[in-house]
């Protein structure tokens, strides 16, 4: 049954967020901010850097304010000016990415000015922007979010987000998927596979992907077949989702960005969901230089060593 | 020629041309996705779904990963063998959307100007295209700001218009397109005055295209790329959805014993597009490699061969990460 969500808070955060982002930018407390702004087609958001006081009116937040904005702040990214502290527009699934990024060293928690959003939920990639958020037009990972409120920000706006109890359709999806024999699985993942069609969205807009030369960009010696073939495409696809374990905390961007529609978030969700069952880990919450794939401790579960 | 098709009449001309051996490729409901493939019944011919394919029709001649050679090594002795495009199938395109099919005479001219590719024109001259008119669209759509139509015929060997009461009105535009009506001529009726169904309505105003590359011959060097395109990700999935963009790269895979040389798709969105051996890149920054896109589209292509290298099917804005839109871009373009 289609459930409406209210997204009625949407409007006081946007001009919240106008506000703070005139307030730091006119005080000079940050040199740029990334954020949300309209876009032509109807109800469509847009990312943006805006680097002026006046420019604050141009930032919005929507139910079409799909994109995490935390790949922006990357080393991959170097189009963005990172001199000086940055603002930037985060929901809570984004927020874990900037944890995530700190831990690895990447990004310092002095250089960001978090205005971070209380969030009822996205739309999911296949809708046309200007559709009403409802249970079947939000985006999958929403109905599994334990952040609609981002906690360790430089400035929430003070709405209350509320999202009814939606279906967990990874983990649905996942506990179907483990419920397969092996061979079984093996034929819906080559199937899935085999529709990449290797344009690389699913690396270029994920947080965790900033490499400064991708491994399956070398081609001296060649690790991974280019082509977009089944034996590269697999290669491929595996070797992210084992580079993201213990990273992804989920933002699901891989996926909404897939212009042929493969599940990928679900081998991202496997992996998160291996981690808490042997390390009791997940990523994201806190700013972690040891995760569980970088450290060892006697207590560590050993069983696989067979 | 003008023509009359029931749409059961359509479905048996599809099955007849499958029976004969044909390669009939239409959309085609993929596990959801909506992809031109190959059909095994004209049943599988996804009509009633979203009107344009994921990805457009330019693959039926220059397809994602094709192999262009392969070799194989035994003690000193290496064997080369090449292709034979003479057993390419011969092929029938249906239910092609306006905007794909007037990128193929588009594409003909890049593909057979000094270097003519066997690969792409041996397809192109085995193929028949039965354009389809679109009687729905979105905001993405722009094929009439770019001079064409939900109506176009361009490229189209048979076009079909759907009309009131079922089935189309079919009209042909080449010798290919004559000669599949003649061929099924049972299948066809004379044109009734049936009344063609409303065709989609694109809103985005008609561009002013020698404005706008008038604009581009004077700007490539302008502040107005970093706003356009700090945003772009870097990834190729414009590029790889669009029906105009043809370039490809050619990688050789395989071992010491036996491999293949490869023919896939490349996109100058990509940082190592313009990656040079020697670790130069001249396009160092995204807003150069997207300048690129727009360039080759409205100035490039139209220097060389006198046409746009746009069809506005507007795939790229629905499937950008970031909403790089790019009518907004040449609309804003031609208001410069």
């Amino acid at each position: 049954m289609t459930q409406p969500i209210d997204t009625s808070i949407y409007s006081a955060v946007t001009e919240a967020i106008q506000a703070e982002a005139r307030r730091i930018l006119s005080e000079g407390l940050v040199t740029a901010i990334v954020g949300y702004t309209p876009a032509r087609r109807k109800g469509s958001a847009q990312p943006i850097v805006i680097s002026q006081a006046v420019e604050a009116a141009k930032l919005v937040f929507s139910a079409a304010c799909v994109n995490n904005l935390a790949v922006y702040l990357t080393k991959a990214k170097k189009e963005i000016p990172k001199s000086g502290r940055i603002g930037i527009v985060v929901k809570g699934c984004d927020l874990k990415a900037l944890v995530g990024l700190m831990g690895e060293s990447q990004l310092k928690r002095e250089d960001l000015y978090l205005i971070g959003v209380p969030c009822v939920g996205v739309l999911a990639s296949t809708i046309q922007p200007d559709t009403a958020l409802t249970s079947d037009t939000i985006a999958p990972k929403c109905g599994e979010c334990d952040a609609h409120l981002p906690v360790g920000c430089d400035f929430v706006p003070p709405q209350q987000p509320f999202t009814p109890e939606l279906d967990k359709k990874y983990a649905n999806e996942i506990a179907r998927l483990e419920a397969l024999t092996p061979s079984e699985r093996w034929a819906y993942w080559k199937e899935q596979f085999s529709k990449c069609i290797k344009c690389y969205a699913c690396r270029q807009v994920c947080p965790f992907c900033f490499c400064e030369q991708c491994l399956c960009d070398r081609n001296k010696p060649q690790m991974v077949e280019t082509t977009p073939r089944p034996a590269g495409n697999t290669a491929w696809h595996i070797v992210r989702a084992m580079h993201l374990a213990g990273r992804c905390a989920g933002c699901a961007e891989c996926e909404r960005v897939c212009p042929m529609d493969i599940p990928l978030n679900l081998l991202n969700r496997k992996m998160a969901k291996e981690l808490k069952e042997l390390y009791d880990y997940e990523a994201g919450f806190e700013v972690n230089e040891k995760g569980p794939l970088v450290s060892y401790e006697e207590k560590d579960d050993q069983s696989f060593i067979k | 020629m003008q023509k009359y098709i029931s749409q059961q009449n359509l479905n048996i001309l599809l099955d007849k041309l499958i029976a004969a051996g044909k390669r009939v490729v239409a959309p085609r409901l993929n596990a959801g996705t909506l992809l031109y493939e190959p059909l095994t019944s004209s049943g599988e011919w996804a009509q009633q779904a979203a009107p344009l394919p994921r990805r457009s029709g330019k693959e039926a001649f220059f397809p994602l990963c094709e192999d262009i050679m392969s070799y194989e090594k035994e003690g000193q002795q290496v064997t080369v063998t090449d292709i034979d495009p003479a057993r390419f199938p011969e092929t029938v395109l249906v239910g092609v959307r306006p905007c794909d099919a007037a990128a193929v005479p588009v594409l003909d001219a890049v593909f057979s100007w000094d270097y003519k590719d066997q690969f792409f024109l041996e397809r192109r001259r085995k193929t028949t295209i039965i354009g389809l008119a679109c009687t729905s669209g979105d905001d993405a759509c722009f094929c009439t700001a770019v001079g064409l139509a939900p109506d176009e015929t361009k490229g189209s060997d048979l076009f079909l218009t759907p009309v009131e009461g079922g089935g189309y009105a079919c009209e042909t535009f080449s010798e290919k397109g004559d000669a599949l009506v003649a061929n099924h001529q049972e299948l066809f009726a004379e044109p009734n005055n049936s009344k063609a169904l409303p065709l989609a309505a694109p809103q985005i105003e008609k561009f002013d295209l020698k404005k706008v590359k008038a604009w581009l011959d004077d700007h490539f060097e302008d502040p107005a790329w970093d706003s356009i395109a700090t945003r772009c990700v870097g990834c190729g999935a414009c590029a790889f959805v669009c029906p105009a963009c043809h370039c490809f790269d050619i990688v050789d895979e395989g071992t010491e014993k036996s491999g293949k040389r490869r023919k896939n798709w490349d996109a100058c969105g990509f940082w190592k597009f313009t990656h040079h051996a020697s670790g130069h890149n001249p396009r160092d920054q995204q807003p150069k490699r997207y300048r690129n896109r727009i360039m080759h589209k409205f100035k490039y292509y139209d220097d060389k061969f006198g046409q746009t290298l746009c069809t506005g099917c507007g795939r790229c804005i629905r499937l950008c990460p970031v909403g790089i839109d790019i009518a907004a871009i040449v609309e804003d373009i031609s208001k410069k």
